[in-house]
């Protein structure tokens, strides 16, 4: 209860502060809003990937497209031949261009696609060498692998990762400078009270926890903002991602909300520590007893 | 209560107290004076703790505040009232806030808060203006808010450093009144003042600093207006 009536006269202060910050309130919450919404969009993003990673990691497929004129029951025949192979299934370009025109609803032009064959291993340690061997093959076009692109992927996940740290270090100590200059100005225009308040017996961190609540209420409201902006991203580039790129690899769809809910909830954590870390450290440099 | 042992302290090479001994007693009542300069502010600042001598221990009740580390300041200071020359009111709150502030900072709940703070307030007799602006109120109305502040918590020992700084010979004379009743009460209560009619007046204790040094003690005394030599 004590401790309650503490908190809640202390949120009083942190109200009086917001409102002499004034303008400068929108500008620490837009600095840190763009911080946690790059930094959260690239944790997610690395988060899609990665299970992208282990789910097209895992499989055992191999995708050939043939070139054309040539007959895919002879490929297939063929290929089946080769060790670890389980089966070999015929996927005609009539058959795919049919299955396509239906689900894009694409002009009717000639028939762009090539015959397909997908070819199920046995076992996960034969995929490279039995790409290999499919390479070798001259009525095949090119082949395709989800471990292949997995591993592409997590080439470029491990870029992303170094970018967002980088960036988001960057941001972060930005938002720190604009947060505690913020929370400077508040403290100065306050001086007078917060002497009287220290003369009279009133503890230090009762006189700077408003300062540092103010701080946490800026990385709450910047922490909202941002997972709204994620969200919304989302809503527009899913179905994109799907449709253009997504269908034209040899791989069942995979959901780009992998990882929202943490991402968001450590998006609110970063914005909280960055929000009350930045002005617990102004206020413990301008806030003397 | 109050005990100055050997104390000593310089600004910058600067000695503003010299050798200081004193002890005022539980619930006694004295006058700190001396021409500007002497070193009045220097010891009040002491013994609240917003300076730290030199050499020498300073006591309150007891503990030595010379080795407070800065958490235990505010505790020091709950147990102090202490009164300002400028009054140090929070001006954009009102009388009652003024005075409820610390109460409200430490979780004392709302009637608690309310039946201290209008006790308070009527001992200095500000019932009526607990609403009011400090703006709104004069000079002496501002010193009691100060003085209502200072008591709320109920602080054996008051100081107050030149409280009747700022206002007219008849009010001064109402606020040292005033805190002559409150020392009646049980409180300490130390005043420094250069206001020789109130001291003169008063017949209390009176400590007189010169240059940094105690040169006369004395109970009931007057102001010595540099009567020596
Ligand atoms: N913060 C400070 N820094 C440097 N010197 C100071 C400081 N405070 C006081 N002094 C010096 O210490 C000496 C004592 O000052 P102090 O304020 O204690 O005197 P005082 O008796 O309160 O005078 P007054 O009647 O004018 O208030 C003076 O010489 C003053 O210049
Ligand atoms: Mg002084």
């Amino acid at each position: 209860m004590r401790s309650l009536r503490i908190l809640a006269a202390m949120f009083k202060e942190t109200i009086s502060g917001l409102k002499r910050g004034g303008w400068s309130n929108w500008l620490v919450i837009s600095i840190l809003t763009i911080a946690l919404f790059i930094f959260g969009g690239l944790l997610q993003t690395t988060m899609v990937i990665k299970s992208m990673v282990t789910s097209w990691g895992s499989q055992l497929e191999i995708s050939a497209y043939l070139k054309d004129g040539h007959d895919p029951q002879k490929v297939a025949r063929i290929i089946s031949q080769l060790p670890n192979v389980q089966i070999v299934e015929i996927v005609p370009k009539e058959v795919a261009w049919a299955e396509m025109q239906h689900n894009y609803k694409v002009a009717a032009l000639n028939n762009p696609l090539p015959n397909t064959l997908h070819i199920k291993l046995t076992n996960l340690a034969a995929v490279e060498t039995t790409a290999e061997k499919l390479k070798t093959i001259s009525t095949i076009e090119h082949i395709r692998y989800p471990l292949k692109v997995a591993r592409n992927l997590n080439r470029f996940r491990q870029f992303i990762e170094i970018a967002g740290i980088v960036v988001t270090a960057a941001l972060s100590a930005a938002t720190l400078i604009v947060i505690g200059n913020t929370v400077h100005l508040v403290i100065q225009s306050k001086q007078r009270e917060i002497e009287i308040l220290s003369l009279t017996g009133v503890s230090p961190w009762y006189i700077k926890g408003p300062f540092i609540l103010q701080g946490a209420l800026y990385g709450t409201v910047s922490a909202t903002l941002a997972a709204i902006f994620i969200w919304t991203l989302h809503l527009y580039i899913d179905p994109y991602v799907h449709d253009q790129l997504l269908s034209f690899l040899p791989l069942s769809n995979h959901s780009m909300d992998v990882g929202l809910l943490p991402t968001f909830i450590i998006v609110l954590i970063l914005g909280i520590a960055v929000g009350s870390g930045g002005s617990a450290w102004t206020s413990g440099r301008y806030i003397k007893i | 209560m109050i005990r100055l042992q050997n104390v000593y302290k310089e600004y910058t090479g600067k000695p503003a107290l010299i050798d200081v001994n004193l002890h005022i007693g539980l619930g006694e009542f004295a006058f700190l004076t001396g021409p500007s300069g002497a070193g009045k502010s220097t010891l009040m600042r002491l013994l609240y703790r917003e300076e730290t001598p030199n050499k020498g221990i300073v006591t309150i009740g007891g503990v030595n505040i010379t080795r407070l580390s800065p958490r235990q300041v505010p505790l020091l200071r709950r147990r102090l009232g202490i009164v300002f020359q400028d009054f140090k009111l929070l001006p954009k709150q009102s009388v009652f806030d003024n005075v409820a502030y610390v109460l409200r900072a430490l979780g004392v709940d709302e009637k608690d808060v309310k039946r201290r703070v209008s006790s308070a307030l009527a001992i200095v007799g500000l019932e009526e203006e607990q609403l009011e602006l400090p703006e709104n109120l004069s000079g002496g109305e501002q010193q009691r808010v100060g003085i209502a502040r200072a008591i709320v918590n109920g602080p054996p020992v008051l100081l107050a450093d030149e409280p009747t700084g700022n206002l007219d010979p008849q009010t001064s004379m109402e606020i040292v009144q005033l805190l002559e009743r409150i020392s009646q009460r049980g409180t300490t209560v130390l005043i420094s003042t250069h206001d020789v009619p109130i001291v003169n007046a008063m017949r209390k204790r009176v400590i007189s600093l010169k240059q940094g040094q105690v040169v006369s003690d004395v109970d009931s005394g007057v102001y010595e207006i540099e009567t020596t030599r």
